[in-house]
């Protein structure tokens, strides 16, 4: 007969180690989730003060401070965006945007204006492009192309030196360029029809 | 004390997990295209390996043997979900530049082969010098194959720019077939370097 093996102790011990563990990341998760959830809320606001081009100051308090004075965030049934307004008069809404990449979706924010033919400015918060080509996309170089950029042109987004391009695409990364080129070019047909929804355009 | 050295010169040279028992190349090759990234994941990864070492010993003379493995993942799958809240929460900036990268700690070899090749039979003190010597001899490798592939992919150091606007810079180095090519070079360099303890042992692979 084989030796018999222990079968209690093993399940308890196991049982009692996974609790105790269990116990301090929840603890560890309670006490850190408050700091994460600001964080992340803090980058976003950065990154739609950005595609406004509203200049601020790199710590928390101001950043809180500008956003809630100068955007309104309102939540529609497809969508959260932001209305930025300056004495009664809206400037400009900002949405998000998503799509696919290269190697995986890429995602961000980008702002228009209120006839929706001018883009303000564009963002990506998260992206997985390869470093150093495709992932320039977040270089200032790149996203202050798509300022105060006329986009009432079809498609909207066309790279030079194509015939009526306006912007320029990232050496080495013809993909990553062509894929952002497509998102935008997809989201303002698709912004244009939810406007249209909405009733933004007056 | 004795010990202590022999731990040391394991850890950085004889015995060193990336270039010795190629372990963790999977993440040598994937955050090494900046120092600022491998420094923080060298610290991250010395943070887990001592640790979950000093627990497994705590715990080597109550756990029973056939269920040993089950409790190292449990143990240093908690602590990589410490690491990782730590992160979110104080580095954000960090934390996005790793991405999936923190999670994937807790595959990285180097943490359980330690939890198994030394934990298991030491006392709980030098289990957690042998795991904090083990991680600083992988961000040891890490930060040297950033040092180059920043340099001459980036032209910086740390993000600063050191070869200025005229250098040309090597794309090949900041893409994945570049980190093989450093690693490459690495393995051989420190082959004939240092010594070998024992030449006919096989080496272990991840």
């Amino acid at each position: 007969m084989a030796k018999k093996k222990q079968v209690l102790y093993p399940v308890l011990f196991m049982v009692l180690l996974t609790a105790a563990y269990t116990f301090i990341l929840a603890f560890i998760n309670e006490s850190t989730i408050e700091i994460i959830e600001a964080q992340e809320e803090l980058r976003l606001q950065k990154s739609i003060l950005y595609v406004f081009d509203i200049p601020f100051e790199d710590d928390q308090a101001t950043v809180n401070k500008l956003f809630n004075e100068q955007l309104e965030e309102v939540n529609s049934e497809e969508m959260t965006y932001y209305v930025y307004e300056n004495n009664g008069t809206v400037d400009g809404y900002a949405f998000p945007l998503t799509g696919n990449g290269l190697w995986g979706s890429i995602s961000g924010y980008i702002a228009l204006s209120p006839d929706f033919e001018t883009l303000l400015g564009i963002d990506f918060v998260s992206h997985s492009e390869t470093p150093g080509l495709g992932g320039r996309i977040d270089e200032e170089a790149f996203k202050e192309q798509f300022r105060e950029l006329d986009a009432s042109g079809n498609p909207p987004v066309v790279y030079r030196p194509a015939s009526g391009g306006n912007v320029d695409a990232i050496t080495g990364a013809t993909l990553t360029s062509n894929s952002v080129s497509t998102i935008v070019n997809n989201f303002m047909t698709n912004i244009k029809i939810f406007a249209e929804e909405e009733n933004l355009y007056e | 004390m004795n010990e202590i050295i022999r731990v040391f010169k394991a850890g950085i040279y004889k015995d060193n997990p990336v270039f010795r028992q190629i372990l963790g190349i999977c993440s040598s090759l994937a955050v090494t295209n900046l120092l600022l990234n491998s420094l923080v994941m060298g610290i991250g990864l010395i943070f887990v390996t001592a640790f979950s070492s000093f627990t497994v010993s705590l715990l080597r003379t109550k756990t029973p043997k056939h269920i040993r493995m089950m409790v190292q993942t449990l143990i240093i799958s908690a602590y990589v979900i410490i690491l990782d809240l730590f992160l979110k929460a104080y580095m954000p900036s960090m934390s996005k530049a790793l991405g999936p990268y923190v999670g994937l700690i807790i595959t990285n070899c180097i943490i359980m082969g330690r939890a198994e090749a030394f934990a298991q039979k030491n006392k709980p003190l030098i289990s957690f010098f042998d795991g904090f010597i083990m991680g600083v001899g992988y961000t040891a490798v890490l930060l040297f194959i950033a040092f180059f592939r920043e340099l001459l992919g980036f032209g910086s150091l740390f993000g600063i720019q050191i070869l200025g606007e005229s250098w040309v810079k090597w794309t090949l180095m900041i893409m994945p077939p570049g980190a093989f090519f450093m690693l490459g070079i690495v393995i051989w360099a420190t082959y004939g370097l240092f010594p070998h303890e024992d030449t006919e042992k096989a080496g272990v692979k991840s």
